[in-house]
């Protein structure tokens, strides 16, 4: 009897995992099919230098000693880390503001709420050309304001042109524009933390700040973690917004673009690029997930 | 009314056309245009149905291509085994492409051999010319470069026309009021094309080039030193930060005292209408775009030639390209269409499109009667003599890529890398020595060439 059921469990069990493979195989192949696949592929391409009409011609390691040996590229991860640092503290300080304040009660606070996404929610090709006429420096009203009207210096400035300010200009811009993804995901965290825990640190003599401290952040470790990932990964790989409002500042995907893909496209360098890229963020995912969060 | 009775027209033939091409077997000719604005687009639909209306069971596809993306789809499609059978492109993608062995020159020989090779502006059709004497398209409409500047301003301060370097440069500095929001000149400091036309004409003017005669890389002269040098003096007269083609609305509104320019812009100058929407942006309808000044044309001149070492005309030209393709009916196809989008007729119509800003590569379309009565009146406000003035500079347009009737293909894949508009970025914006851009610039150069 004992063996028959057994022997039965064991029959199940099997099915059962026959099942599993049976319903993940749609998903691995997709997967495979898009994702694996292309790597792969791409990590072959990365050795030959590829012409328009297919032919391939195998080059070695060319076309890594050409990149790594371009001082272009070395600024370019200059630029890049600059850009991440101060876009991913800059979203997740901002956003964590908003998300404090919006959660005190006020009058007219739902629409306060409301109005702090639009940025988010604006295409970003409108809101960079309403940006660069601000700051356009013959016409734009930065300029009329700074020099015409409060008369604070004589000379116009390019702010978005300039190379030193355009950076600043970039971060600042990506931080208005993607503050409102950070505040909503702390928000959301924010209005699930039980008021007690306020109440009990308030009896134990802990002003604001210390309410802060040791209540609000260690609630919100997980999503200021998951914001910072997320930031992390968008931002190493951010093009759009940088290249259309100043495409001067080379971060390293602005960089690839300019090397593979302006003019015809070099599709072996741009392969030998994103295989650098992927191996980077791979890298950085792994540390971060493992020595900061670990999960 | 000129359009409704040709829409008519082609609609009659294209019912027509429909009806008798199911009997035939079907060709095709996807054919990408740089046209991408509507009205240009409506324009070529409607040539490619007159062609499919007088050509039986053949199909016209247009299809509009950003000209920066040209490359990249292009690269997309081969890949893809889409590749189209003609393209409509300027004359540095053309060339890389050619480079590339996706050109069908078969065909553009044919269409040369039946139109006469004597027919074209010779030095259109060397623009395009391949090493081995083949052509890697076929020269179709064309713009001349220059300076324009505020006649009426020069006269009241006692300027000279800007066509000697003295020159520019004294106006430049004479017209930069800063203070007052007002600038001199407006030459390229972004890393964009714009960039590469300004400076390859005043380099051109100083007898720099990119190539000798042999095909030997000579880039890094003292001719080009020099070239650099006095960009980053005017550059001093440039409204602040970098600037590119956009900047000429400051001409338009008054700030500017003179701007390099193509013959594009015309019509722009020409009309009210036009200039309310170039000031503010096909993006934009609902802007009327400020204050527009009807004596612009009037106190408006133009310099096509800057004379310093020898002197200098710059244009550049967009060119028809029939791709390899595997089915003979569709290269036929292809040949056939290329053919009448040369005929006077269609040719017109097309030219129309950009009066002065798209010029005929072909002599005595620009004397034609019907092509100087554009829809807008632009050619009556210039008049005939100046308009042929323009075109006849195709006889002896210069660039860096044809030296002594010799091509260099490589010359193009140089300009699809910017490689000298980010060095002139590199002096002008982020105050880099002019030498060791330039030698930057030279390096990049040959990594392009392979060497």
């Amino acid at each position: 009897m004992q063996k028959r059921e057994e022997h039965m469990s064991s029959v199940l069990i099997k099915n059962e995992s026959r099942l599993g493979l049976k319903l993940v195989a749609p998903a691995v192949g997709i997967i495979g099919l898009l994702v694996i696949y292309p790597i792969l592929f791409n990590i072959y391409l990365s050795f030959f230098d590829v012409q328009l009409n297919g032919t391939k011609t195998f080059v070695g390691m060319e076309n890594y000693t050409d990149l790594l040996g371009n001082p272009r590229y070395y600024h370019s991860i200059g630029v890049s880390v600059i850009y991440l640092i101060g876009t991913v503290i800059g979203t997740t300080v901002l956003g964590l503001a908003a998300a404090i304040l919006m959660n005190q009660e006020f009058r007219f606070r739902n629409l306060a709420r409301g109005l702090i996404l639009l940025p988010y929610f604006a295409p970003v090709i409108s809101v960079v050309f309403g940006w660069q006429f601000i700051f356009d420096p013959v016409n734009g009203i930065y300029n009329h304001v700074v020099v015409d009207v409060l008369h604070l210096t004589d000379t116009r400035e390019n702010l978005i042109g300039n190379p030193d300010s355009a950076l600043f200009v970039v971060i600042v811009f990506d931080i208005w524009k993607h503050f409102p993804i950070a505040y909503l995901l702390f928000l959301a965290k924010l209005q699930s933390v039980p008021k007690d825990l306020y109440e009990a640190a308030a009896i134990d003599g802990q002003n604001a700040w210390g309410r802060f401290w040791h209540v609000t952040l260690p609630e919100l470790r997980f999503v200021i973690a998951t914001v910072v990932l997320l930031r992390i990964i968008w931002n190493l790989n951010r093009f759009e917004d940088v290249y259309l409002l100043a495409p001067n500042v080379e971060t390293l995907p602005i960089f690839t673009y300019y090397q593979a893909f302006a003019g015809i496209v070099d599709q072996g360098v741009a392969a030998a690029i994103s295989v650098i890229q992927l191996l980077v963020l791979v890298g950085l995912i792994w540390l971060y997930v493992r020595k900061v969060l670990k999960w | 009314m000129k359009t409704k009775t040709s829409l008519f027209v082609a609609g009659t033939m294209l019912v027509n056309g429909l009806l008798i091409s199911q009997l035939a077997h079907a060709a095709t000719v996807e054919f990408w245009t740089a046209q991408t604005q509507t009205d240009r687009l409506q324009n070529i639909e409607l040539l490619a149905s007159t062609f499919e209306a007088l050509n039986d069971g053949v199909t016209v596809k247009v299809v509009a291509v950003d000209e920066n993306e040209m490359a990249t789809q292009m690269a997309a499609s081969v890949a893809a085994g889409t590749t189209p059978q003609l393209i409509e492109v300027n004359s540095e993608i053309i060339m890389a492409l050619g480079e590339e062995g996706v050109v069908d020159t078969k065909t553009h020989q044919d269409v040369i051999q039946d139109i006469g090779k004597n027919r074209f502006h010779k030095g259109a059709l060397t623009t395009l010319a391949s090493p081995s004497g083949d052509y890697y398209g076929l020269p179709y409409h064309g713009f001349i470069q220059g300076i324009w500047y505020r006649k009426d301003w020069f006269d009241e301060k006692g300027l000279a026309a800007p066509n000697t370097w003295e020159n520019i440069e004294t106006a430049a500095k004479a017209l930069t009021d800063k203070a007052n929001n007002q600038y001199g000149i407006l030459i390229g400091t972004k890393q964009d094309s714009y960039t590469e036309q300004v400076f390859t004409q005043l380099a051109l003017s100083n007898n720099a080039s990119e190539f000798d005669a042999k095909g030997n890389l000579v880039f890094n002269s003292p001719a080009t030193l020099e070239t650099i040098e006095y960009y980053k003096e005017l550059a001093k007269y440039n409204p602040p930060g970098p600037q590119n083609w956009r900047a000429r609305d400051y001409y338009l509104q008054g700030k500017m005292g003179m701007f390099f320019y193509s013959t594009y812009i015309m019509d722009d100058l020409a009309l009210a209408e036009v200039a309310k929407g170039s000031l503010s942006s096909a993006n934009f309808k609902e802007l009327s775009g400020g204050t527009f000044d009807p004596e612009l044309v009037k106190n408006t001149a133009f310099a096509p030639i800057i004379t310093h070492k020898s002197a200098a005309s710059y244009g550049t030209l967009s060119g028809l390209v029939a791709l390899k393709t595997k089915s003979a009916e569709n290269t036929k196809a292809t040949k056939d269409f290329i053919e009448f989008m040369y005929d006077p007729a269609s040719y017109i119509t097309f030219l129309h499109m950009a009066p002065g800003g798209m010029n005929p590569m072909l002599k005595g379309i620009a004397e034609d009667p019907a092509y100087l009565e554009d829809p807008n009146g632009v050619f009556k406000l210039y008049g005939a003599d100046k308009m042929k003035q323009i075109v006849s500079g195709f006889d002896d347009i210069r660039s860096f890529s044809v030296v002594e009737g010799k091509t260099f293909p490589a010359s193009g894949a140089i300009f699809a890398k910017s490689v000298i508009p980010r060095m002139i970025y590199s002096v002008t914006i982020e105050g880099k020595d002019p030498q060791a851009a330039l030698d930057d610039a030279e390096a990049e150069m040959k990594a392009i060439m392979g060497e």
